[in-house]
């Protein structure tokens, strides 16, 4: 670590960085980097095909943390863990894609309070403070910094392998990311120096590499025209995506998505607790000892553990399949209810699915795969992708394409039209959610709604834009606000205020905003335009704060259909 | 840098106000008679280019010949088809255009153009490809209104009305509360934080 070329810049306002839809001018081609809750791993197109790139210890998958016990901090990358215990005396802070953009009262940081670092909350909608046990001291960070870090030993290791500088990336995220969270994505990138082409989410990576797949196998471009549909379900550690594809001749259109934080990671605590004697601490031993027990039951019936956690207390239990998937029912229930999902908004028909490809650490476990098997009503899972690379590869694929590169033998002729995981829209109607673009809107997408006043010569009107799919606000993320002044006075119902929404393609999100009144052909005040998430940390708050101030003063109706 | 988005001239009547059906404005105009023909026909925004900090100064452009004259092409002529194609040849289609069209592949200096006429591609697949939505438009092709991408009107074929009445939506519907109401029950990964939040709090102070 002497030679630390970079240094992770101030966690400033700014990611400071603006992705471009189009190509950039230099020809540099963007890397693949799949950060996952447990594991990342690094990729690239090196002119015929995608490389993974490995660390110093010939490792393509490297464990996701960064330990805090020396001078400099140090992840995985270049780290190196003598027991696997030692990512659990507190040193080390990992899980940072369970934590990132999310505020003390949300369920995935309380889930993440037994972990051996410290997550402290005091449940009032701010950030949750983390920090690592350094010499008996406990030093703050937040998962942004740890991620960052983690980007820049990626960075240097990329640099160093590639023997050319490493900037832009296209990395994969969870459906169910939040476009705040993205935005802490892309700020982490921004500390380790690192330009965001694409944010993908982790199974449509998937679906590209899975489009490249059937046009090389095929040769059909666009020849038949036929069209294949394929389900793709990835279950790590911290989340669980799916996603259906229509594929044809290398393009994959994304007909929907669905996702949760539920993972790899709840399915370890559930059996954890489900091992140790009440009132036992969780330690790193037990967690080290109930991981191999799982990762031993996707081909055993029954395993033993053993563990002694001091003080006297020894564990010392058969655990079986059954038990297993009984004490994580919760989980494989919500993998299913999210299949089930993904097909209904798609569309389409169970017997119409080609192939079902599952993805991610947990798609090994015997019940998730009998579960997709059952609900897609097929005897055999897609065999062409390595579960465990197979999202690094495609985002590695996305890096080359939106680079501009091309391939003489067509393997880079691909294409993904992405959907929209949530709907985007704005409170009106009292407290109701209205989307103005629906989810799994294909994207680039631009749609409009009218709007209208609640009060008569209402003179201003708050535009608070929400994303999700609950029926009230409360029910989804708060992504900003901004306030319409000077609407002329009328009657209530009688201005339209138009609000437009546009997702581009590389997903960032503009709303505009126009006063139109009867009588006058244009706008009667300036439109305004408003790139989303404008909400920072500790944004619980600001709907709340909102409502105190104004009440439903400066509410909006939809415009109602006069027949 | 023009626009591509016209919005509707008819915003009076719905909630959804692009679900308007020419038919339908034609009756309001004269039961509602000043309002519908005086806001503007076409609402400008800018294209999607990249944001930049200098360019927030959002234009409304009134009149956009080029634009005007795309507009009344047919979902068919957008997609390059003709009425009688088949469900096969839409999709293929589809994405022959995907292929010309979108952001990702186009011309890095054509790119807000490709985009504009992607969106519109788009909602011409989207109407086109399934075929309750097609039938509809269709009958209003047969009727005289020949028309395509329109702010106003391209989601007049893709109603709830039209989506809640199939039958696979049905299907899936019965078996997805099954497994809501199963682990709504005992799991809440599925809900929001602030959902949760609320309902901890219920739980908590019951």
């Amino acid at each position: 670590m002497a030679e630390q070329a970079y240094t992770v810049a101030s966690d400033s306002e700014n990611t400071g960085e603006e992705k471009s839809s189009s190509s950039p001018s230099l020809p540099e081609i963007a890397v693949g980097i799949d950060i996952g809750t447990s594991q990342c791993s690094i990729a690239v197109w090196n002119g015929s095909q995608v490389h993974i790139l490995r660390n110093t210890r010939n490792q393509k998958l490297i464990k996701s943390f960064v330990t805090f016990k020396d001078e400099v901090p140090a992840g995985g990358v270049s780290n190196q863990l003598a027991h696997e215990q030692e990512m659990l005396t507190g040193a080390a802070v990992f899980n940072m894609k369970r934590l990132i953009g999310r505020v003390d009262t949300d369920p995935v940081v309380h889930a993440s309070k037994n972990l051996p670092f410290l997550v402290q909350t005091l449940d009032i909608g701010v950030r949750p403070f983390i920090a690592a046990l350094v010499n008996n001291a406990w030093r703050s960070t937040t998962p942004e910094e740890v991620l960052a870090i983690f980007l820049v030993e990626l960075r240097l290791m990329a640099e160093a392998q590639l023997k050319r500088p490493v900037r832009n990336v296209v990395l994969t995220v969870p459906v169910s990311f939040s476009r705040f969270q993205l935005t802490r994505i892309e700020r982490a990138c921004a500390m380790a120096g690192l330009h965001v082409l694409r944010l993908m989410p982790e199974p449509t990576a998937v679906a590209l590499l899975y489009a490249q797949q059937q046009q090389m196998t095929t040769h059909d471009n666009m020849g038949s025209g036929s069209e294949r549909l394929a389900l793709i379900f990835n279950l790590g550690a911290g989340y669980c995506d799916v996603a259906v594809t229509a594929t044809a001749g290398g393009v994959s259109q994304i007909k929907a998505l669905a996702g949760s934080p539920t993972g790899g990671e709840d399915i370890l605590q559930n059996t954890m607790r489900h091992i140790a004697p009440p009132g036992a601490e969780a330690s790193g031993l037990l967690r080290v000892a109930t991981q191999d027990a799982i990762h031993r039951l996707s081909d055993q019936d029954n395993v033993q553990i053993e563990v002694d956690l001091g003080n006297g207390n020894k564990i010392s239990k058969v655990l079986d399949r059954v038990e297993f998937e009984d004490v994580n029912q919760k989980v494989f229930e919500e993998c299913e209810r999210l299949v089930v999902q993904c097909l209904r908004d798609a569309k389409v028909e169970v017997g119409d699915i080609d192939d079902v490809i599952m993805v991610g650490g947990c798609s090994y476990i015997p019940k998730v795969r009998n579960i997709l098997k059952n609900v897609c009503k097929k005897d055999e899972i897609y065999k062409g992708v390595n579960p465990l690379e197979a999202a690094v590869r495609g985002a590695a694929l996305e890096g080359a394409v939106t680079s501009g590169i091309h391939d003489p033998f067509g393997s880079l002729d691909l294409l993904t039209i992405q959907a929209t995981p949530l709907a985007v829209g704005i409170r009106a109607n009292g407290n109701r959610f209205i989307p103005v673009i629906p989810r799994n809107t294909m994207v680039p997408a631009r749609k409009d709604l009218f709007f209208t006043t609640v009060q008569d010569n209402q003179k201003e009107a708050l535009i608070i834009i929400y994303e999700g799919e609950g029926e009230t606000v409360e029910e989804n993320h708060l992504l900003g606000y901004f306030k319409i002044v000077g609407i002329p006075p009328a009657p209530k119902g009688v201005p339209a205020i138009n609000v437009c929404m546009d997702i581009d393609a590389s997903n960032a999100l503009r709303v505009f905003a126009a006063v139109l009144m009867p009588g006058s052909s244009s706008p009667v005040v300036p439109v305004i335009e408003v790139r989303m998430p404008t909400v920072d940390d500790g944004h619980g708050w600001c709907a709340q704060a909102l409502n105190v101030k104004y009440g439903s003063t400066l509410d909006l109706i939809t415009l109602q259909r006069k027949m | 840098m023009k626009c591509c988005y016209k919005s509707s001239s008819s915003i009076l009547s719905t909630n959804h106000h692009h679900h308007h059906h020419p038919l339908f404005y034609k009756q309001q105009i004269s039961s509602l008679p000043p309002l519908p023909s005086s806001f503007p026909s076409t609402l400008s925004y800018p294209t999607r280019t990249r944001f930049t900090s200098t360019r927030i100064q959002a234009r409304l452009i009134h009149d956009d010949p080029v634009k005007e004259s795309s507009q009344d092409l047919t979902f068919y002529d957008l997609l390059g088809v003709t009425d009688s194609v088949t469900l096969p040849e839409i999709k293929q289609a589809y994405k022959q255009l995907a292929r010309k069209y979108h952001p990702d592949v186009s011309p890095p200096d054509r790119v807000e153009e490709y985009t504009d006429r992607f969106i519109r591609v788009q909602e011409a697949y989207e109407t086109l490809s399934d075929p309750r939505r097609r039938v509809l438009y269709d009958r209003d092709l047969s009727m005289g209104f020949s028309f395509s991408f329109s702010g106003r009107r391209r989601n007049r074929y893709d109603e709830e009305v039209v989506e809640e009445k199939s039958e696979w939506k049905a299907k899936w519907q019965s078996q997805l509360s099954g497994l809501r109401r199963r682990s709504n029950q005992k799991d809440d990964n599925s809900m929001s934080w602030a959902a949760r939040m609320r309902r901890q709090r219920q739980d908590s102070s019951s």
